[in-house]
């Protein structure tokens, strides 16, 4: 096994820009991208500030900074498809039990320009009034291959960091970096952040990572926790707002504590694979595979990775418990995956490995489904069409009553099914008194 | 004859050829557009006021917010006249996705150019798909097409509310218009809205406090309407953004009635929506135009348009580009370049003929070469056309005379058109070419639509193309927008009904153990014209030997949020925050906010992710040395 690396590429960019110096006074740029004079911090905090003894927990308030690497805002937006809870309970503080959070995002905020960048200045500076988090929705990416041009490849905002004080672009690996050490949580959300995704996939141009890379095996955030991931591309929204929830509900006082797998996954939410609560896996426990795009059977011969991919969303749905990939017509191609994408190309072409299982399966499938087909036609008959020996739908039904050995066979399946009945003791019903009219 | 500035004329037969006894026709320094005002008399100016006026301030935006991604825009504004001197916009993000396309097997298009952009979050494996199909010669089976109008048109249900109501609505908010406009705000509150048997409020200071970021009405219903059009969209792709059921050759969704039903329940809650929308942005033009003339300037631009059409007709499109004349003009909306508020051209090979992609002002190198000389039915191409296109990624410091963005410049006929989903209907209204149907009528100066019955009663709007195009108009259109994809979304899911109705279910053109054998082995074309949130939506690919070797997204942000071009003519972006007046009050030049510049800029719906990613072919990083940054310091 490799020994991990001595340093991280986190240090090696603090390395390669040395330290702060000082931050630009309000002086210079006034309102300028403050068109409500106040920041958007300030403008919820009336709506959202809670009264003292309405409190469920110690947190009144968490400051939650989300940043943009090498992102296509997938995750932002399903995290605004999110209900349980939703984004504004958490901006609004309309969820019981858990504090106020503000963020500072820049698809949301109020403010622009060097105001919104004051309040992740005063985060840096020790002068937050509450814990902050930090949220990187994107890969990060080798800045040492831009910065000694005096390029970048993702920014946000310019600070006097430059030689002497001059202005100059600021990437978001910088503030990542700058920022982690005094975070109480650095949340990966999304596959790109936590894996690398499609910008670390084959082709790479820009050295884009993990934030797990780029931080290192050892970090520790300020409550003692490493990385805490969210894959998807893009992620079920109320994946990731149920795990900060949850993680508050714990430092609250009332929550079990969340328990994470070994890449730092929520282990509630990615411990199953997606083919096991899958609305079409029973097809494939019968060998029954779609064949044309569009079939309604199981997709695993169309290209589906469902059996191997860890990931929840055939059971909760892409939002609101509506769709979920393999649950419409879609073959899963392990977008929550550290192997995403290249071990999943090309895509529509059934996995290798599928070839022996799908063969298992159609072997006890050729005996299971007919047999099961058997007993849902018993099933589909009421007790008195089978002593009538009829069955009166105006339908038009071109199924033949069961004959001798079918009926047989019925009898004896309803004698098995029976056969630890209690009803079938000897108390006597006296609560039905003497003139019912009950069947056998 | 639809070019003034490119060497191409028509034949009879409308068949392109360039001008005879140019040489070197397509070179910058022969083939030029008219320009105005150059940078260098734009900073001659800027020095000459510097030298008399000391409130000339020099300003970056960095970032802008409340848009999706990266963006910032540095300005250059004269306080004592109200004026913006100078702009540049600046896209803060490059993450190679191209270049990870290049080399790949094209059934991996699909699902990782989807990752481009997730704001734009279903559009991008639609126009893929649409490049693979026209280069490997699949065409999808009725019912595949109309699932993807479905969807396509219930993804602008989700994308409209959220600029209008998340992003772009609290620069109109009470919280806003009450601090920077507060002469604004006092006639609000006794303006008495038109719309209130609509949208139910009085006066416009009402208007303006549901408008208030989270705290608001608006706001919070806005976002409620974009998780409705989502789960329309999930029900038929499985999930939003990516959608995971975009095959080549139609779809892999399974379309059954409680599909269909569940799809039309969510509908049908959009169209008493719609109408309210409406009533809102209709009212906020009305007040802000009565209230001070001014706001027709902010954010104006001269009425040069483009986009390539949305919304297939199920029994036009057969993935031919030999064909795409017609097909392209059976879109629900209406392919179309209007160039000084007249429609040039309705033809998708001149809209692709015409294009050209510059990056003097960007962090990439320059290429050399021109591949192809025509387009495959011999009409010219420039070198600088999408299927020539090479891109070289040089991170360098940051320069507004030479480099100073991610984004590139793409232009048609080297002219700066703009792109937005009002497009659509500017196009559409115009050519009159739109497929006969229930709720819907182009009339040459406006478009007519009809809104079911809800709540409501069934209703008549219009939408005029307006005279004079600025801010307002581009919020306005959307609204309306809002409505048009809402009646193709309606229009597609009855004809989905009839198609099921007669028997037809099949949604893809072959199935996917057959896919490889439709894989060409020759070199080939394909480009994939469709449409986002904000317009134009282009992949052009190059295919050889079974992979994809070129690979070229062009985005509605990009052609918006472009730097100058090679003749200075400034991008939309750009463009439009020059023509900006500095409306709000400025005594003291500390409380200058920017806001009528960030109303214009915002107006565009900008949506930086997949704005900025070209290809390179070696992914290399090039030095560039530059120290010089200038401007006003």
């Amino acid at each position: 096994m490799a020994a991990p690396p001595r340093t991280t590429p986190a240090q090696e960019l603090l390395d390669l820009l040395g330290p702060v110096e000082g931050f630009h006074s309000r002086e210079e740029y006034g309102d300028f991208g403050l068109p409500a004079r106040v920041t958007q911090e300030d403008y919820l905090a009336p709506f959202a500030r809670a009264s003292r003894d309405s409190h469920l927990g110690p947190l009144e308030k968490v400051h939650a900074f989300w940043f943009a690497g090498m992102s296509c805002d997938g995750c932002t937006v399903s995290v605004t498809g999110a209900t349980a809870p939703s984004v504004e309970s958490l901006l609004l503080a309309t969820h019981p039990g858990l504090p106020q959070v503000v963020l500072h995002h820049p698809v949301v905020n109020l403010e622009s320009g060097p105001n919104y960048m004051e309040a992740a200045e005063r985060a840096l500076k020790g002068e937050l009034d509450a814990p902050y988090v930090i949220i990187l929705e994107g890969s990060s990416t080798d800045e040492t291959l831009a910065v000694p041009h005096g390029g970048y490849w993702s920014a946000q905002g310019e600070e006097p960091w430059g030689e002497g004080g001059e202005m100059r672009t600021v990437t978001i690996d910088e503030w990542i970096a700058r920022l982690a050490p005094g975070a109480a949580a650095a949340l990966a959300i999304g596959t790109c952040a936590t894996w690398g995704g499609v910008p670390a996939a084959r082709g790479n141009p820009t050295g884009a990572m993990a934030l797990m890379d780029f931080l290192g095996k050892d970090y520790r955030s300020t409550f003692g926790l490493p990385v805490v991931n969210i894959p998807g591309c893009a992620p079920q929204g109320d994946n990731f707002t149920e795990t900060v929830a949850a993680i508050l509900y714990f430092l609250q006082g009332f929550g079990p504590l969340p328990e994470f797998d070994e890449l730092g996954r929520p282990a509630w939410l990615f411990g199953e694979t997606v083919h096991r609560t899958c609305t079409r896996g029973a097809y494939y426990e019968e060998g029954a595979f779609a064949d044309e795009f569009g079939d309604p059977e199981c997709l695993v011969e169309i290209g589906c990775w469902g059996p191997v991919v860890n990931c929840n969303i055939t059971s909760r749905g892409a939002i609101r418990h509506v769709g979920g990939c393999m649950n419409t017509g879609g073959a899963c191609i392990g977008c929550t995956m550290p192997g995403f994408p290249d071990k999943f190309t090309p895509f529509y072409k059934r996995p290798p490995g599928s070839t022996m299982s799908t063969l298992a399966s159609r072997t006890v499938g050729a005996l299971v489904t007919p047999l099961r087909r058997y007993t849902t036609e018993h099933l589909n008959r009421t007790p008195r069409w089978d002593r009538q020996d009829f069955v009166p739908s105006g339908w038009s039904r071109e199924r033949e009553e069961p004959g001798f050995i079918a009926d047989l066979g019925h009898r004896f399946y309803d004698a098995l099914r029976r056969s630890n009945d209690t009803s079938k003791s000897d108390a006597v019903e006296w609560g039905r008194g003497p003139n019912t009219i009950g069947d056998d | 004859m639809c070019f003034k500035n490119l060497p191409v004329e028509f034949d009879s037969g409308g068949v392109a050829t360039l001008r005879g006894g140019i040489p070197d026709p397509y070179s910058v320094t022969v083939s030029k557009p008219e320009v105005g005002v150059t940078d260098a008399d734009r900073e001659e100016k800027i020095q000459r006021l510097m030298a008399s006026n000391g409130h000339i301030k020099d300003l970056n935006m960095d970032p802008v917010t409340r848009v999706a991604g990266a963006l910032a825009v540095h300005v250059t504004a004269d306080l004592d006249t109200g004026s913006y001197l100078d702009a540049h916009s600046q896209a803060t993000l490059f993450r190679g996705y191209e270049v990870i396309l290049m080399g790949r097997d094209p059934r991996d298009a699909i699902f990782v150019s989807s990752r481009a952009c997730g704001v734009c979050g279903g559009v991008h494996s639609h126009a893929a798909a649409y490049a693979i199909e026209m280069a490997m010669g699949l065409a999808p089976p009725p019912l595949g097409t109309v699932v993807r109008n479905m969807g396509e048109a219930v993804e602008m249900g989700y994308d409209n509310p959220l600029h209008l109501y998340l992003l772009a609505g609290p620069d109109y908010s009470e919280a806003v218009v009450s601090s920077v406009n507060p002469g604004l705000w006092r006639k609000a509150q006794t303006w008495r809205c038109v719309g209130t048997g609509i949208h139910g409020f009085v006066h416009m200071s009402d208007l303006m406090a549901a408008l208030n970021p989270l705290a608001g009405e608006l706001y919070r219903e806005g976002l409620e309407f974009t998780r409705v059009s989502r789960e329309a969209f999930s029900l038929l792709h499985g999930k939003y953004p990516h959608p995971q059921t975009i095959v080549p050759g139609g779809v892999s969704s399974t379309i059954t009635v409680q599909v269909l039903n569940e799809f039309h329940s969510r509908l049908s809650q959009c169209f008493d929506y719609a109408r309210r929308m409406i009533a809102v942005w209709d009212d906020l033009c009305e007040f802000f135009y009565e209230a001070d003339d001014r706001y027709q300037m902010v954010g104006y631009r001269p009425n040069d348009f483009i986009d390539p059409g949305f919304w297939d007709d199920p029994y036009a499109y057969d993935a031919d580009y030999a064909t795409c004349n017609d097909w392209g003009e059976r879109r629900f909306s209406t392919p179309g370049v209007i160039i000084d508020g007249e429609l040039v051209t309705t033809r998708l090979t001149d809209i692709n003929i015409g294009w050209e992609e510059f990056v003097d002002h960007s962090y990439y190198e320059d290429w050399a070469g021109d591949r192809y000389q025509t387009d495959e039915l011999g009409n010219p191409i420039s070198p600088y056309h999408p299927w020539n296109k090479q891109t070289i990624p040089a991170p360098s410091g940051k320069n507004w005379r030479e480099k100073y963005t991610w984004a590139c410049t793409p232009r048609w006929d080297r002219t700066s058109v703009e792109a937005g989903a009002y497009v659509r209907l500017m196009t559409t209204a115009m050519a009159q070419k739109q497929p006969e149907n229930e709720f819907m009528q182009p009339t040459g100066h406006s478009l007519r639509m009809t809104i079911p019955k809800g709540m409501g009663p069934e209703m008549e709007v219009e939408w005029h193309v307006p005279e004079k195009w600025n801010a307002f108009e581009r919020n306005r259109g959307r609204a309306y927008h809002y409505l048009f994809a809402a009646l193709v979304a309606l229009e597609s899911l009855l004809e989905a009904y009839r198609l099921l109705k007669a028997g037809e279910t099949r949604v893809a053109a072959v199935p996917a153990e057959e896919l490889e054998d439709h894989i060409p082995r020759d070199e080939r074309r394909g480009v994939g014209w469709w449409g986002a949130g904000r317009g134009w939506l282009t992949h052009h690919l190059v295919m050889d030997e079974g992979k994809i070797v070129n690979y070229q997204i062009c985005t509605p942000s990009t052609i918006n949020a472009s730097p100058r071009d090679p003749w200075d003519q400034p991008g939309p972006f750009e463009e439009a925050v020059m023509n900006t007046p500095i409306i709000e009050a400025v005594e003291d030049p500390s409380k200058f906010t920017s806001i009528d510049m960030l109303r214009a800029i915002r107006s565009f719906d900008p949506c930086m992710p997949c704005t900025t990613h070209v290809h390179t072919p070696q992914g290399t990083v090039t030095r560039e040395v530059n120290t010089c940054s200038c401007g006003v310091d």
